[in-house]
Protein backbone atom coordinates (compact mmCIF):
# COMPACT_ATOMS: atom_id res chain seq x y z
CA UNK A 1 0.00 0.00 0.00
CA UNK A 2 1.53 3.73 -1.04
CA UNK A 3 -0.26 6.62 0.23
CA UNK A 4 -1.10 9.09 -3.28
CA UNK A 5 0.35 12.37 -3.06
CA UNK A 6 2.78 14.47 -4.43
CA UNK A 7 5.94 12.65 -3.69
CA UNK A 8 4.67 9.05 -4.97
CA UNK A 9 3.29 10.96 -7.88
CA UNK A 10 6.89 12.19 -8.76
CA UNK A 11 8.91 9.13 -8.36
CA UNK A 12 6.23 7.38 -11.09
CA UNK A 13 6.55 10.41 -13.14
CA UNK A 14 10.48 9.90 -13.57
CA UNK A 15 10.26 6.52 -13.97
CA UNK A 16 11.12 5.57 -17.28
CA UNK A 17 10.26 1.78 -17.42
CA UNK A 18 7.19 0.15 -17.35
CA UNK A 19 7.81 -1.59 -14.31
CA UNK A 20 9.89 -1.06 -10.95
CA UNK A 21 10.88 -1.96 -7.49
CA UNK A 22 9.65 0.74 -4.80
CA UNK A 23 9.02 0.92 -1.35
CA UNK A 24 5.64 0.69 0.28
CA UNK A 25 4.25 2.18 3.38
CA UNK A 26 5.75 -0.62 5.63
CA UNK A 27 8.60 -0.35 3.91
CA UNK A 28 8.51 -3.75 1.84
CA UNK A 29 9.99 -3.45 -1.73
CA UNK A 30 7.53 -4.57 -4.62
CA UNK A 31 7.77 -4.79 -8.03
CA UNK A 32 5.27 -2.28 -9.16
CA UNK A 33 3.24 -1.85 -13.20
CA UNK A 34 4.33 1.96 -13.09
CA UNK A 35 1.43 3.14 -15.50
CA UNK A 36 -0.81 1.72 -12.90
CA UNK A 37 0.18 2.82 -9.97
CA UNK A 38 0.42 6.51 -11.67
CA UNK A 39 -3.15 6.51 -12.61
CA UNK A 40 -4.29 5.09 -9.42
CA UNK A 41 -2.62 7.50 -7.38
CA UNK A 42 -3.41 10.89 -9.35
CA UNK A 43 -6.84 9.24 -9.47
CA UNK A 44 -7.39 8.59 -5.71
CA UNK A 45 -5.37 11.95 -4.72
CA UNK A 46 -7.68 13.93 -7.01
CA UNK A 47 -10.43 12.95 -5.87
CA UNK A 48 -9.03 13.57 -2.21
CA UNK A 49 -7.78 17.39 -3.02
CA UNK A 50 -11.22 17.81 -4.94
CA UNK A 51 -13.31 17.19 -2.08
CA UNK A 52 -10.80 19.08 0.36
CA UNK A 53 -11.70 22.38 -2.35
CA UNK A 54 -15.70 21.83 -1.90
CA UNK A 55 -15.31 21.41 2.00
CA UNK A 56 -12.82 24.36 2.13
CA UNK A 57 -15.19 26.79 -0.31
CA UNK A 58 -18.49 25.37 1.63
CA UNK A 59 -16.74 26.77 4.80
CA UNK A 60 -15.71 29.85 3.71
CA UNK A 61 -19.15 30.23 2.45
CA UNK A 62 -20.61 29.79 6.10
CA UNK A 63 -17.97 31.69 7.60
CA UNK B 1 -8.85 -16.88 2.76
CA UNK B 2 -12.62 -15.93 4.24
CA UNK B 3 -13.08 -12.22 5.83
CA UNK B 4 -14.94 -10.77 8.50
CA UNK B 5 -15.28 -8.45 11.56
CA UNK B 6 -15.13 -9.35 15.06
CA UNK B 7 -16.88 -7.48 17.87
CA UNK B 8 -16.41 -8.43 21.83
CA UNK B 9 -19.84 -7.23 23.52
CA UNK B 10 -19.95 -8.19 27.34
CA UNK B 11 -22.18 -5.65 29.53
CA UNK B 12 -22.18 -4.68 32.57
CA UNK B 13 -24.39 -3.46 35.10
CA UNK B 14 -24.27 0.37 33.58
CA UNK B 15 -23.35 -0.49 29.78
CA UNK B 16 -25.26 -2.21 26.90
CA UNK B 17 -22.23 -2.96 25.15
CA UNK B 18 -23.97 -6.05 23.33
CA UNK B 19 -26.55 -3.32 22.05
CA UNK B 20 -23.68 -1.34 20.54
CA UNK B 21 -22.69 -4.34 19.01
CA UNK B 22 -25.44 -5.59 17.19
CA UNK B 23 -26.03 -1.40 15.90
CA UNK B 24 -22.34 -1.20 15.11
CA UNK B 25 -22.81 -4.53 13.07
CA UNK B 26 -25.40 -3.17 10.80
CA UNK B 27 -23.42 -0.31 9.92
CA UNK B 28 -20.58 -2.98 9.20
CA UNK B 29 -23.17 -4.88 6.33
CA UNK B 30 -23.91 -1.43 5.08
CA UNK B 31 -20.65 -0.19 4.90
CA UNK B 32 -17.59 -2.76 4.45
CA UNK B 33 -20.34 -5.57 3.29
CA UNK B 34 -18.43 -8.36 5.37
CA UNK B 35 -20.14 -10.85 7.87
CA UNK B 36 -20.00 -10.05 11.62
CA UNK B 37 -19.00 -12.34 15.02
CA UNK B 38 -19.55 -11.50 17.83
CA UNK B 39 -17.50 -12.73 21.22
CA UNK B 40 -20.44 -12.84 24.38
CA UNK B 41 -22.07 -14.30 27.27
CA UNK B 42 -25.93 -13.38 26.03
CA UNK B 43 -27.56 -16.65 25.18
CA UNK B 44 -30.85 -14.55 24.17
CA UNK B 45 -30.72 -15.02 20.13
CA UNK B 46 -33.15 -12.56 19.55
CA UNK B 47 -30.43 -9.85 21.09
CA UNK B 48 -27.94 -11.41 19.12
CA UNK B 49 -29.78 -12.07 15.42
CA UNK B 50 -27.87 -9.02 13.60
CA UNK B 51 -24.41 -11.17 14.05
CA UNK B 52 -23.72 -13.44 11.01
CA UNK B 53 -21.85 -15.80 13.59
CA UNK B 54 -21.88 -15.98 17.53
CA UNK B 55 -19.08 -17.12 19.98
CA UNK B 56 -20.23 -17.83 24.08
CA UNK B 57 -17.67 -17.90 26.27
CA UNK B 58 -17.54 -16.52 29.87
CA UNK B 59 -16.16 -13.39 30.65
CA UNK B 60 -12.56 -13.95 32.12
CA UNK B 61 -13.43 -13.53 35.95
CA UNK B 62 -12.32 -10.33 37.33
CA UNK B 63 -12.73 -7.42 39.76
CA UNK B 64 -11.07 -4.75 37.46
CA UNK B 65 -13.70 -2.01 37.72
CA UNK B 66 -13.39 1.25 35.20
CA UNK B 67 -14.26 4.60 36.07
CA UNK B 68 -16.18 5.70 33.31
CA UNK B 69 -16.40 9.30 32.91
CA UNK B 70 -19.97 10.20 31.23
CA UNK B 71 -21.19 8.30 33.80
CA UNK B 72 -19.78 9.47 36.91
CA UNK B 73 -19.30 5.92 38.26
CA UNK B 74 -17.31 2.62 38.09
CA UNK B 75 -18.71 -0.69 36.98
CA UNK B 76 -16.58 -3.91 36.42
CA UNK B 77 -14.66 -3.89 33.16
CA UNK B 78 -14.46 -7.22 31.23
CA UNK B 79 -11.96 -6.70 28.31
CA UNK B 80 -9.41 -9.18 29.32
CA UNK B 81 -9.93 -11.41 27.26
CA UNK B 82 -9.41 -9.76 24.33
CA UNK B 83 -6.19 -11.56 23.82
CA UNK B 84 -8.31 -15.34 22.77
CA UNK B 85 -9.58 -13.72 19.56
CA UNK B 86 -6.64 -15.65 17.51
CA UNK B 87 -8.55 -18.79 18.88
CA UNK B 88 -11.76 -17.29 18.39
CA UNK B 89 -12.29 -15.88 15.22
CA UNK B 90 -13.63 -17.86 12.51
CA UNK B 91 -12.17 -16.38 10.01
CA UNK B 92 -8.64 -15.90 8.00
CA UNK B 93 -8.36 -12.15 8.05
CA UNK B 94 -9.67 -10.68 10.96
CA UNK B 95 -11.03 -7.27 11.74
CA UNK B 96 -11.56 -6.60 15.51
CA UNK B 97 -13.21 -3.49 16.19
CA UNK B 98 -14.39 -2.36 19.62
CA UNK B 99 -18.00 -1.91 20.40
CA UNK B 100 -17.88 1.42 20.78
CA UNK B 101 -16.00 2.03 17.31
CA UNK B 102 -18.68 3.51 14.73
CA UNK B 103 -18.20 2.53 11.23
CA UNK B 104 -19.27 5.51 9.22
CA UNK B 105 -17.41 5.02 5.98
CA UNK B 106 -15.86 2.19 3.66
CA UNK B 107 -12.45 3.21 4.81
CA UNK B 108 -11.72 -0.44 6.98
CA UNK B 109 -11.94 -2.36 3.51
CA UNK B 110 -8.70 -0.86 2.95
CA UNK B 111 -6.84 -2.80 5.87
CA UNK B 112 -7.62 -6.26 4.56
CA UNK B 113 -5.72 -4.65 1.31
CA UNK B 114 -2.10 -4.67 3.39
CA UNK B 115 -0.05 -7.55 3.27
CA UNK B 116 0.85 -7.63 6.95
CA UNK B 117 -0.46 -10.03 9.69
CA UNK B 118 -1.01 -7.28 12.02
CA UNK B 119 -1.76 -3.94 12.33
CA UNK B 120 -3.27 -1.76 14.46
CA UNK B 121 -3.67 1.97 15.26
CA UNK B 122 -0.23 3.52 16.32
CA UNK B 123 -1.99 7.41 17.13
CA UNK B 124 -5.41 8.52 18.33
CA UNK B 125 -6.40 12.03 18.05
CA UNK B 126 -9.38 13.84 19.63
CA UNK B 127 -11.41 15.18 16.32
CA UNK B 128 -12.53 18.44 18.57
CA UNK B 129 -8.53 19.35 18.64
CA UNK B 130 -9.61 20.59 22.02
CA UNK B 131 -7.88 18.33 25.09
CA UNK B 132 -4.55 17.45 25.21
CA UNK B 133 -5.27 14.16 24.06
CA UNK B 134 -1.13 13.34 22.87
CA UNK B 135 -0.62 11.97 25.95
CA UNK B 136 -2.63 9.18 24.96
CA UNK B 137 -0.74 7.87 22.09
CA UNK B 138 2.50 7.14 24.85
CA UNK B 139 2.34 5.63 28.60
CA UNK B 140 4.56 5.27 31.34
CA UNK B 141 7.25 7.08 32.83
CA UNK B 142 9.40 6.21 29.76
CA UNK B 143 7.10 7.44 26.97
CA UNK B 144 6.31 3.51 25.59
CA UNK B 145 4.63 4.27 22.54
CA UNK B 146 0.63 2.80 22.48
CA UNK B 147 -0.75 0.66 19.72
CA UNK B 148 -4.52 0.99 19.89
CA UNK B 149 -6.12 -1.99 20.48
CA UNK B 150 -9.65 -0.36 19.45
CA UNK B 151 -9.06 -1.75 15.94
CA UNK B 152 -6.73 -4.78 14.91
CA UNK B 153 -6.67 -6.26 11.49
CA UNK B 154 -4.95 -9.64 11.71
CA UNK B 155 -4.46 -13.00 9.76
CA UNK B 156 -4.17 -16.36 11.15
CA UNK B 157 -0.77 -16.66 10.87
CA UNK B 158 2.44 -17.22 13.77
CA UNK B 159 3.07 -13.66 14.15
CA UNK B 160 -0.51 -12.79 15.21
CA UNK B 161 -0.93 -15.84 17.66
CA UNK B 162 2.76 -14.62 18.99
CA UNK B 163 1.24 -11.27 19.40
CA UNK B 164 -1.57 -12.75 21.06
CA UNK B 165 0.18 -14.79 23.46
CA UNK B 166 1.99 -12.21 24.03
CA UNK B 167 -0.82 -9.82 25.23
CA UNK B 168 -2.03 -13.43 27.52
CA UNK B 169 1.80 -13.24 29.42
CA UNK B 170 1.90 -9.68 29.81
CA UNK B 171 -1.91 -10.19 30.91
CA UNK B 172 -1.54 -12.78 33.19
CA UNK B 173 1.94 -11.02 34.44
CA UNK B 174 0.75 -7.56 34.78
CA UNK B 175 2.22 -6.62 37.96
CA UNK B 176 5.55 -7.08 36.32
CA UNK B 177 4.89 -5.28 33.01
CA UNK B 178 3.06 -2.25 34.81
CA UNK B 179 6.60 -1.99 37.26
CA UNK B 180 8.75 -2.68 34.29
CA UNK B 181 7.24 -0.12 32.22
CA UNK B 182 6.70 2.39 35.09
CA UNK B 183 2.99 2.79 34.82
CA UNK B 184 0.61 4.60 36.91
CA UNK B 185 -2.52 3.49 36.20
CA UNK B 186 -4.21 0.38 38.38
CA UNK B 187 -6.10 -1.00 35.62
CA UNK B 188 -4.73 -3.41 33.00
CA UNK B 189 -5.58 -2.12 29.65
CA UNK B 190 -5.61 -4.07 26.44
CA UNK B 191 -3.50 -1.15 24.48
CA UNK B 192 -1.02 -1.55 26.98
CA UNK B 193 -1.12 -5.55 26.30
CA UNK B 194 -0.55 -4.91 22.60
CA UNK B 195 1.73 -2.07 22.50
CA UNK B 196 4.27 -4.22 24.67
CA UNK B 197 3.48 -7.61 22.93
CA UNK B 198 4.15 -5.88 19.46
CA UNK B 199 7.28 -4.58 20.53
CA UNK B 200 8.44 -7.12 21.87
CA UNK B 201 7.61 -9.34 19.07
CA UNK B 202 8.81 -7.22 17.08
CA UNK B 203 12.39 -7.62 18.56
CA UNK B 204 12.11 -3.77 20.73
CA UNK B 205 12.73 -1.93 17.90
CA UNK B 206 9.76 0.32 18.24
CA UNK B 207 9.23 -0.26 14.77
CA UNK B 208 5.67 -2.34 14.49
CA UNK B 209 3.66 -1.72 11.08
CA UNK B 210 0.45 0.78 12.11
CA UNK B 211 -2.58 1.41 10.15
CA UNK B 212 -1.66 4.12 7.82
CA UNK B 213 -4.25 6.70 8.93
CA UNK B 214 -4.67 7.71 13.16
CA UNK B 215 -7.31 7.11 14.61
CA UNK B 216 -10.03 9.84 15.49
CA UNK B 217 -11.75 9.69 18.54
CA UNK B 218 -14.28 11.51 20.73
CA UNK B 219 -13.64 12.12 24.28
CA UNK B 220 -16.16 11.49 27.06
CA UNK B 221 -16.34 14.90 27.92
CA UNK B 222 -18.41 16.43 24.78
CA UNK B 223 -21.75 15.83 23.94
CA UNK B 224 -22.17 13.30 20.83
CA UNK B 225 -25.55 13.67 19.09
CA UNK B 226 -26.70 11.85 15.11
CA UNK B 227 -27.80 14.23 12.45
CA UNK B 228 -28.21 10.92 9.90
CA UNK B 229 -27.00 7.45 9.38
CA UNK B 230 -23.65 9.02 8.95
CA UNK B 231 -23.29 12.15 10.22
CA UNK B 232 -22.74 13.08 14.07
CA UNK B 233 -22.47 16.69 15.63
CA UNK B 234 -20.09 17.05 18.44
CA UNK B 235 -20.66 20.05 20.72
CA UNK B 236 -18.12 20.66 23.61
CA UNK B 237 -16.94 23.46 25.70
CA UNK B 238 -13.50 25.75 25.31
CA UNK B 239 -11.73 26.50 28.14
CA UNK B 240 -12.71 29.88 28.38
CA UNK B 241 -16.39 28.39 28.00
CA UNK B 242 -17.45 29.22 24.70
CA UNK B 243 -19.59 27.06 23.35
CA UNK B 244 -18.38 24.47 19.79
CA UNK B 245 -19.28 22.23 17.47
CA UNK B 246 -18.34 20.07 14.49
CA UNK B 247 -20.14 17.77 12.56
CA UNK B 248 -18.24 14.64 10.85
CA UNK B 249 -19.62 13.25 8.16
CA UNK B 250 -19.08 9.65 6.61
CA UNK B 251 -15.93 9.65 8.99
CA UNK B 252 -15.01 6.49 11.07
CA UNK B 253 -14.69 6.80 15.06
CA UNK B 254 -13.73 5.87 18.37
CA UNK B 255 -16.80 6.99 20.73
CA UNK B 256 -15.18 7.01 24.03
CA UNK B 257 -18.45 8.38 26.45
CA UNK B 258 -20.32 5.21 26.15
CA UNK B 259 -23.49 7.08 27.63
CA UNK B 260 -23.98 9.59 24.64
CA UNK B 261 -23.51 6.14 22.08
CA UNK B 262 -25.74 4.29 24.31
CA UNK B 263 -28.56 6.83 23.77
CA UNK B 264 -28.36 6.85 19.52
CA UNK B 265 -28.16 3.37 19.01
CA UNK B 266 -31.37 3.42 22.04
CA UNK B 267 -32.88 5.38 18.96
CA UNK B 268 -30.75 5.67 15.81
CA UNK B 269 -31.63 8.10 12.52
Amino acid sequence: MWRAGPELLTVLTICPDESAVLLDLYETPVKVDIRELELAAQQRWQEQMNAWLIEHEELNRNR
Amino acid sequence: MTQGVVIFAFNNERIDYLAMASWSARNIRRHLDLPTCVITDVTDTARTADFDQVVLTEPQQTQQHRYFYDYKASAVWHNINRSSVHDLTPWDHTLVLDADFVVASDQLKLLFNIDQDFIAHRMAYDVTGFSAFQDNNWFGTYKMPMSWATVMCFRRSKKAQLIFDTMQMIRDNWLHYRQLYSVSENTFRNDFALSIAMNIVDGHTLSTPAIPWDLASITANTKLTQLDPDTYKISYVTGDDKPKWIVLKQQDFHAMGKQALGAIVANPC
